[in-house]
């Protein structure tokens, strides 16, 4: 939930995550945008088990996605890279099997 | 009794890449005056060895996550092609079954290959396993057949003693001495150390070695893969992880002009980015995963590149094993030199370690031993 | 990787208190600085900024963040230290004379050398493994707050504080400024202990007032907002079938979608280790805090320290560090006078007292031990990137109680994260088994790069 008390945000950007448009705003981490949207679960452990982000401060690993708009494609930490319009997410994208 | 100052595998055991090479590797094809003899009796070791990976899981009765898929060792041009050619020919006579493929057909095998690869030489048995598992799996194994393995206790003195060795040991719980009649040194890079404890020259030398690990990613990478003419060695853990080496340097700690191995050995980026230019020139899509860790770890190189395995002429009952790769050949030395030592078909296992015998340097230890 | 390397007299690792302190030092004596963070804008976690992008009401009010605000200003007004945001270092190299940087980003690899570094990288939430800690929306008391406060978003739902650091008073006032609802505030210490050691230490706690005064307006806030405070009674289990939905306190189930778990901080130790330097246990909550003098030179010649990275002891604190780490260095490159150099410690040394007696009575107060070790459940995973439960660890360490060795043959700390998360507890599960503490057993070793990078970006 993003908070409404005496801000004002940058312009709005569209991102989209596992196929899904998130709207977001310039400024946003990814990861802020995700919690917003309530995407909360950002993989699977080794048994399906889902896994959210935890230190929100780069330390943990817990919130690598993969971004797909750019070439090469990267993997990145939600919690440090910030949102741009267009941005192309994909989450869970290390399976098990 | 074995006696380790730290834990099982916590030397270069653990800290290795895990290959289960056996073609002629690299770094002898760098060797001038070429392979000799030596080469045929190492091509034997090695055929001994794939029979001895092949059911080292059953024998332990544990996962070593052994997986024998095939080894490609990769050429990107006309002269490397010739090397690979020629070193198959001399392989098939030694009786290694390796064969040379082209690109298409490396690529068909191995579809994450560049398009830079334009030849390889294949052998099936080749393949790795996972260091982490091995020397625990040998330590329970052991334990179960009745030897007594002390962790954190250090040999700190050994001493022939006309009718057997004296070795003065500290364990966590203090100081004691053991006698023995025969005792072998297999302390990896440190076996030069515990020679001199027994007054004798051992031409083993350190070398820092770097080894990276990527983010795990899923499954495409069954094999093996080298480079003829550049230092690379790739494989996928079963967890996994890219594993990357080859053999780039790492450098070694010094205090007053000698070699510190009580640390690991520090990173040369360079080195680090050379192996990685190396690996994602032969496999593009590593390019695209993460590296979570790069590591050093330190073995052992003797003056001629082979392993020290065996008896030393100088002070009979005191044995050797290290130094090679021994990792792939480890296994091998230890039933061997096991042999020897106990007088079971001691002239077989002779016969097949002469390659490695301690005797070659044994003009080291004209003046030593007493 | 780019071959133009930029180089400085300094670069400090971390835009916080610390590394803010230091270069105000450094600039005015004429040193040619860079400070790198990872995040985008300076402040470091306590003053973590939301993004230039947005118009924010001042989010941080308390008193004890004016000084920490006023400062900030102070360096963002410098014009001649640059700030390098949005970039991790990866590596330490002192083997060509100077202390050589690799910096990654999204954009790559850069590299930045220096004749002195100060590592002043902070510290960053106990992980503390419960059952259901890995369950989405279970986090960070510290990460929750940096989300309110730096980006104004909070989880949606009931959010649970629950831990043993009275930081989570406000960071729960925060969540409800930002229109959040808090479950409960959970502390897991009896009220008695509480108030023993706060008589105890009545004199070090009103020296302290500030801080005192923001816990106990936050106290009073939540009592406001109907928010139960509630002590002694132990979060247990964090229940969930997708994400949180319920949380153990005591015998009580509370309902709750997002839980900030808050039982102290660990000073980042990676760096530090990977360039050698001698570091200690921090007790009580743990991880490797650098050791230094008087002028927070750290073992390894170049190197400085300063923050939380010598010990977790708070922000005023951190600052004072910063100022001393800042003049030891300009006497260290001879850009400043012996007795200035010296004014300036001695001035920094007399307010250290003070807030180190609060440091340590906090320290007292938020000591996680006895959560730690009645939490210790074996169907818990403790390395969470690698996914090893407690019990296969403990299972190991029968064998061999060597941390290492552990390591070696569970995988328990060989994943993304490096250990971070997990080695505290393996320390500490392994201290316990051979019955030393934690300082007499060697920890992980810390290796290049300290983030993960892009191998593609690493070529060349
Ligand atoms: C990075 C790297 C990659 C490698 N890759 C490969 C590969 O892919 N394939 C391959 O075949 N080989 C490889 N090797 C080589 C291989 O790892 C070694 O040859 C092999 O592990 C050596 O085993 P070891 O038992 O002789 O020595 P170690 O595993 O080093 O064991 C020696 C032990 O002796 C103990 N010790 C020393 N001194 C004392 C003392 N005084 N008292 C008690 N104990 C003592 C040490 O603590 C140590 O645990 C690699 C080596 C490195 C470093
Ligand atoms: C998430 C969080 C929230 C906190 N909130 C509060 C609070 O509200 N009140 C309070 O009193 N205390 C709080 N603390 C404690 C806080 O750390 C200190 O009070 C204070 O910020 C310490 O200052 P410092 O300068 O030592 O480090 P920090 O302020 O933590 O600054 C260190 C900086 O170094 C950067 N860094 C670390 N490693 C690297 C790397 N490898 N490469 C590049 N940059 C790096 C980090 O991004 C960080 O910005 C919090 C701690 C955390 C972890
Ligand atoms: S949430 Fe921990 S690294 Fe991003």
């Amino acid at each position: 939930m993003r908070s409404q008390a005496d801000i004002t945000r940058g312009m709005p950007v569209t991102i989209e995550v596992d196929g899904q448009m998130i709207d977001s705003f310039s400024g946003e981490t990814l990861l802020a945008a995700l919690v917003a949207a309530g995407h909360m679960r950002l993989r699977n452990d080794q048994e399906g088990q889902p896994r959210g982000f935890w230190c929100n401060m780069g330390t943990c690993s817990e919130c690598f996605v993969s971004r797909l708009d750019v070439t090469p494609v990267r993997r990145i930490r939600a919690c440090l890279i910030t949102v741009e319009d267009g941005m192309r997410i994909a989450t869970r994208s290390i399976s098990y099997d | 009794m074995l006696v380790e100052q730290a834990s099982t595998g916590s030397g270069a055991s653990g800290q290795n890449a895990g290959s289960l090479h056996f073609q002629i590797e690299r770094r002898f094809l760098e060797r001038k005056g070429g392979l000799g003899l030596e080469g045929e009796q190492t091509a034997t070791l090695s055929r001994i060895a794939i029979d001895d990976w092949s059911t080292l899981e059953d024998r332990l009765g544990v996962s070593l996550h052994v997986h024998m898929n095939g080894g490609l060792m990769v050429a990107e041009n006309a002269d490397q092609v010739a090397i690979l050619k020629a070193k198959a020919d001399r392989e098939r006579a030694m009786g290694l079954s390796v064969e040379t493929i082209d690109g298409a057909e490396a690529r068909r095998r191995a579809p994450y290959l560049s398009e830079g690869i334009v030849a390889a030489n294949f052998m099936a048995a080749e393949g790795h396993a996972d260091t982490r598992k091995i020397a625990p799996a040998f330590a329970t194994a052991a334990t179960a057949a009745g030897a007594e393995i002390q962790i954190r206790t250090r040999l700190t003195k050994l001493e022939w003693q006309g009718a057997s060795f004296r070795a003065e040991i500290i364990g966590s719980e203090g100081a004691f001495t053991v006698g023995a009649k025969k005792v072998l040194v297999a302390a990896g890079v440190w076996s030069a150390r515990i020679a001199a404890m027994a007054n004798l020259h051992l031409p083993l030398f350190p070398v820092g070695l770097t080894m990276s690990a990527s983010e795990r990613t899923p499954h495409f990478l069954p094999h093996l893969v080298q480079h003829v003419a550049q230092r690379l060695s790739m494989k996928q853990t079963e967890a996994g992880n890219i594993l990357i080496g080859g053999g780039w340097p790492s450098r070694l700690h010094r205090v007053d002009g000698i070699f510190d191995l009580s640390r690991p050995a520090e990173l040369i980026i360079q080195s680090l980015r050379n192996n990685l230019s190396v690996a994602t020139k032969t496999v593009p899509r590593v390019a695209d995963l993460n590296l979570i860790r790069t590591w050093t770890g330190v073995t052992a190189v003797t003056p001629d590149q082979l392993p020290i395995a065996g008896e030393f002429p100088t002070m009979p009952g005191l044995f050797c094993a290290a130094g090679g790769s021994a990792f792939t050949l480890g296994p091998t030395f230890a039933r061997l030199v096991a042999d020897q030592m106990l007088e079971r078909e001691r002239d077989e296992a002779d016969r097949l370690l002469a390659v490695a015998s301690p005797a070659r340097f044994d003009s080291l230890n004209g003046f030593m031993g007493r | 990787m780019t071959n133009s390397i930029h180089h400085y007299d300094v670069a400090i690792i971390g835009g916080g208190p610390a590394g803010q302190a230091a270069a105000l030092v450094l600039d005015q004596n004429g040193a040619r600085i860079a400070v790198i963070d990872e995040q985008q804008r300076p402040g470091g976690q306590i003053l973590r900024q939301p993004p230039q992008e947005f118009a924010m009401a001042q989010s941080m009010k308390g008193k004890s963040y004016t000084s920490l605000k006023s400062q900030l200003r102070a360096f963002e007004a410098l014009n001649r230290c640059d700030w390098i945001g949005g970039k991790s270092v990866i590596g330490i190299d002192r083997s060509g004379g100077t202390v050589d940087l690799t910096l990654a980003s999204g954009d790559g690899i850069t590299q930045v050398s220096a004749n002195r570094l100060l590592i002043a990288s902070g510290c960053y939430d106990l992980p503390i493994p419960i059952p259901g800690w890995t369950l989405p929306g279970a986090m960070g008391a510290g990460g929750l707050q940096a989300l309110v406060k730096a980006q104004a978003v909070v989880p949606d739902g009931r959010v649970l504080l629950a831990g043993t650091h009275p930081l989570m008073l406000i960071v729960a006032t925060q969540v409800i400024a930002a229109g959040g609802t808090v479950a409960e505030v959970a502390f897991d210490q009896r009220q008695s202990f509480l108030a023993r050691l706060l008589i105890k230490g009545a004199g070090t706690a009103l020296r302290n007032f500030g801080l005192m005064l923001d816990a106990a307006s936050a106290w009073a806030t939540l009592r406001r907002a109907g928010v139960p405070v509630t002590f002694g009674q132990r979060l247990s289990v964090i229940e969930g079938l997708n994400r949180v939905s319920s949380a153990r306190i005591g015998k009580r189930t509370v309902h709750c979608d997002a839980v900030g778990l808050c039982y102290g901080f660990l000073p980042q130790s990676d760096l530090p280790r990977l360039a050698g330097l001698s570091v200690r246990w921090a007790q009580p909550t743990g991880g490797w805090a650098a050791e230094h003098d008087g002028w927070m030179r750290s073992s390894v010649s170049q190197i400085f320290v300063a923050g939380e990275t010598s010990g977790v002891a708070g922000a005023p604190a951190a600052l004072l560090e910063g100022q001393i780490a800042g003049a030891g260095i300009a006497l260290d490159l001879g850009l400043i006078p012996m007795d200035e150099a010296e004014a300036i410690r001695r001035d920094a040394a007399r307010k250290q007292i003070r807030v180190s007696r609060f440091a340590a009575l906090l320290d007292r107060i938020a000591d996680p031990t006895s959560a730690l070790t009645a939490l210790r459940d074996a169907n818990t995973i403790l390395c969470r990137c690698e996914d090893v439960t407690i019990g296969a660890v403990e299972t190991a360490l029968i064998q061999d109680s060597d941390p290492n060795s552990v390591k070696l043959v569970t995988r328990c700390g060989m994943g993304t994260c490096q250990g971070r998360g997990c080695e505290h507890m393996l320390l500490r599960l392994a201290a316990h088994k051979r019955g030393v503490g934690p300082n007499e057993l060697r920890g992980f070793t810390s290796r290049f790069p300290v983030r993960p990078t892009r191998i593609g970006d690493l070529i060349g």
